[in-house]
């Protein structure tokens, strides 16, 4: 193939968002009748918006050459937490900031535990607190689930807004305005904000952020309060659209939450990655699950494909950096 | 010291008073696990209180979890137990265990789920029978030939394909037009986030039978936000408390029940039977119900 910088330089930058309408394309060919439709394009966002805000916090771990396997625990016990609130009887507003103060709270002992017990690495204080959190989710619940939540308390998770032009159930989803209020806030955060650059600072070489006076341990603190706020946002997300606080609810989301992260160009070894990034690499997720469902092709064939798609985007992204060095 | 003291009680609340004879409930998630568990455990404890053995009840940390499972009863025949039932989580990768106790004198039953060893019988629910229940009572309240989905459980597990072929096999043979069926894997979420994927591509659709209740009610939140509700009933499996509340509500129509409690019950009966030398059938049917807004409340 001929290298061109131009065309290197190009898909760079808008390289995922090719892949993004290749997938839509090819999924429309196969059902023309069902793809497009405004209900099914609904679904998929109610379906991963809260993959969306779980995968938006996970980059700002990984950003920093962390990992937060604690998210999908946290998002569970976020949910049971706020539905036992909620069927208490305790008054709404207070129920829903209930769900994102729990990921709060998990957030800051990740990033306690890792930086004042100094642990080898995030994986481990977070691999802890996967379990322990797991097993207080479990343990406040009996393990049964808590169903039947205030509608108000439902209302980020269910509602959408048909504009007087969608049919029910179509529509703009309330949960994708959350999404995008919080990637716009993520956003200026990590590119505009002086804790934000050092995120990325401390993710490119902590030692050099540590020589130039940057709060290394600080600023680690926040950033896994932020992913623990964003799980237990998603927690509120996932109540609301399933009335139910279930124990088991985000069992293994944390890989789905790394895998649309590194979908999405983000460097495990930090410094490296961008919200609209991680928007792509959920898309790419969910397009892809939805295709299938839509095609009814097998679960079974979903994981395996799944699991291609992740080693080959990744692959590409190897390649198109190859190529940039050699520019 | 200390530490030493603790796990010597620890040690002494495992093991077994010598006496009276030990019967072991090995089930397959937590009781603190899910309302159903807790049920088969209660079940057992009546049980045991009431013919005055002692039963020991384990369960691995998650469901499903077949290598925490496969040590749990290593370790309890090797405590040298009077019997075990069952509930195995893959009954592929916990037959040799089996074998081991049966060596070893130890009366087994499988409860819930059947195993594969020869010879050891069975306590719990015909689920394809109960699946077929629901599948009956769809087809009597669905006009002949409309367009039905099924979803499925982890269809890798004998329960999922069980109910699944019992809920096909109804169906089918009522004259019903299967669109869609499709694994949500026991899981509420999912069982919404299918139900909507299936509803977009099958806007006719009358009824759905959902394989356990959890996904069932996930499938009632799709269809109440799609305001289909009116036009589609919801069938599920084990009439749980949410489940029945649903019922009541005139959300979900129907549920099938399972007698956990029985499975419980008839394991620790059975096997204390086994022991004193009697003969069991090799199937002990628990039971299946019907469950509907007349009797719903029973279930609460």
């Amino acid at each position: 193939m001929v290298y061109s910088p131009k065309l290197s330089k190009f898909l760079e930058s808008y390289g995922i968002v090719l892949v993004l309408i290749v997938m839509m394309v090819v999924i429309a060919m196969t059902r023309p009748d069902v793809f497009l439709t405004p209900q099914n394009l609904t679904n998929i966002i109610k379906q991963n918006a809260t993959l969306a805000l779980v995968a938006l916090g996970m980059l700002v771990v990984i950003i920093t050459a962390g990992i937060d396997l604690s998210v999908g625990s946290t998002l569970a016990l976020s949910m049971v937490t706020l539905a036992i609130a909620s069927k208490a009887g305790v008054p709404w507003p207070v129920v829903l900031v209930i769900g994102p103060m729990v990921g709060l709270a998990v957030g800051f002992v990740n990033g306690v535990g890792l930086t004042w017990l100094k642990l080898p690495h995030p994986f481990i204080m977070t691999l802890g607190t996967l379990n322990a959190v797991r097993g207080i989710t479990y343990l406040v619940t009996d393990g049964a689930p808590v169903s039947g939540l205030q509608p108000e308390v439902r209302y980020l998770g269910q509602a959408y807004y048909d504009l007087g032009i969608f049919a029910p159930p179509a529509g703009i989803p309330a949960s994708l305005i959350l999404v995008a209020v919080c990637a716009i806030g993520l956003w200026y955060f990590l590119e505009k904000t002086n804790i934000g650059r050092h995120i990325y600072a401390i993710g490119g070489n902590p030692q050099a952020a540590r020589v130039s006076g940057i709060n290394v341990e600080r600023v680690l603190v926040i950033v896994y309060m932020i992913c623990g706020f964003m799980a237990g946002l998603g927690g509120l997300l996932l109540a609301g659209r399933t009335d139910s606080g279930f124990p088991n609810a985000g069992i293994m989301l944390e890989l789905d939450a790394i895998a649309a992260v590194i979908i999405g160009g983000a460097s495990f070894f930090g410094g490296r990655g961008t919200v609209m990034g991680v928007l792509a690499g959920v898309l790419i997720m969910g397009l892809l699950r939805n295709g299938l469902n839509i095609n009814n092709v097998s679960s079974f064939w979903q994981m395996v494909l799944i699991g291609v798609v992740i080693i080959f985007a990744v692959w590409i992204d190897v390649v198109r950096r190859r190529a940039a060095v050699r520019r | 010291m200390k530490t030493v003291l603790l796990a010597g009680v620890a040690i002494a609340a495992m093991t077994v008073s010598a006496h009276a004879q030990t019967f072991v409930l090995g089930m397959k998630g937590p009781g603190a696990g899910n309302p159903f568990w807790a049920a088969v455990e209660a079940g057992a404890r009546d049980a045991g209180a009431e013919h005055g053995v002692e039963v020991i009840v384990v369960a691995p940390p998650q469901e499903s979890d077949v290598q925490a499972q496969i040590t749990q009863i290593e370790d309890l025949i090797a405590q040298g137990v009077d019997g075990i039932a069952l509930a195995p989580t893959d009954p592929n990768a916990l037959a040799p265990v089996v074998d081991a106790a049966i060596a070893q004198g130890i009366a087994v039953v499988f409860v819930d789920t059947q195993g594969i060893n020869d010879g050891v019988s069975f306590i719990g629910t015909n689920n394809e029978v109960g699946a077929a229940l629901a599948a009956q009572f769809i087809c009597e309240n669905v006009e002949e030939g409309a367009d039905v989905a099924i979803l499925q459980g982890l269809i890798s597990q004998s329960t999922g394909q069980a109910r699944a072929q019992g809920a096909n096999q109804g169906l089918t043979d009522c004259g019903l037009n299967i669109v869609a069926e499709q694994p949500a894997n026991w899981d509420r979420a999912m069982g919404l986030t299918v139900t909507e994927n299936i509803i977009t591509g099958n806007p006719n659709i009358r009824a759905i039978f959902g394989s356990n209740d959890n996904m069932a009610l996930g499938a009632v939140e799709a269809l109440k936000q799609a305001a289909m509700l009116d036009t589609v009933m919801v069938v599920g499996f084990d009439a749980n408390p949410d489940a029945a509340a649903s019922i009541l509500a005139g959300e979900m129509t129907a549920s099938v029940a399972q007698a956990p409690s029985n499975m419980g019950r008839f394991s620790i009966e059975a096997l204390m039977a086994l022991v004193n030398g009697e003969e069991i059938e090799d199937w002990i049917d628990t039971g299946t119900v019907l469950v509907d807004a007349s009797n719903a409340a029973e279930y609460q």
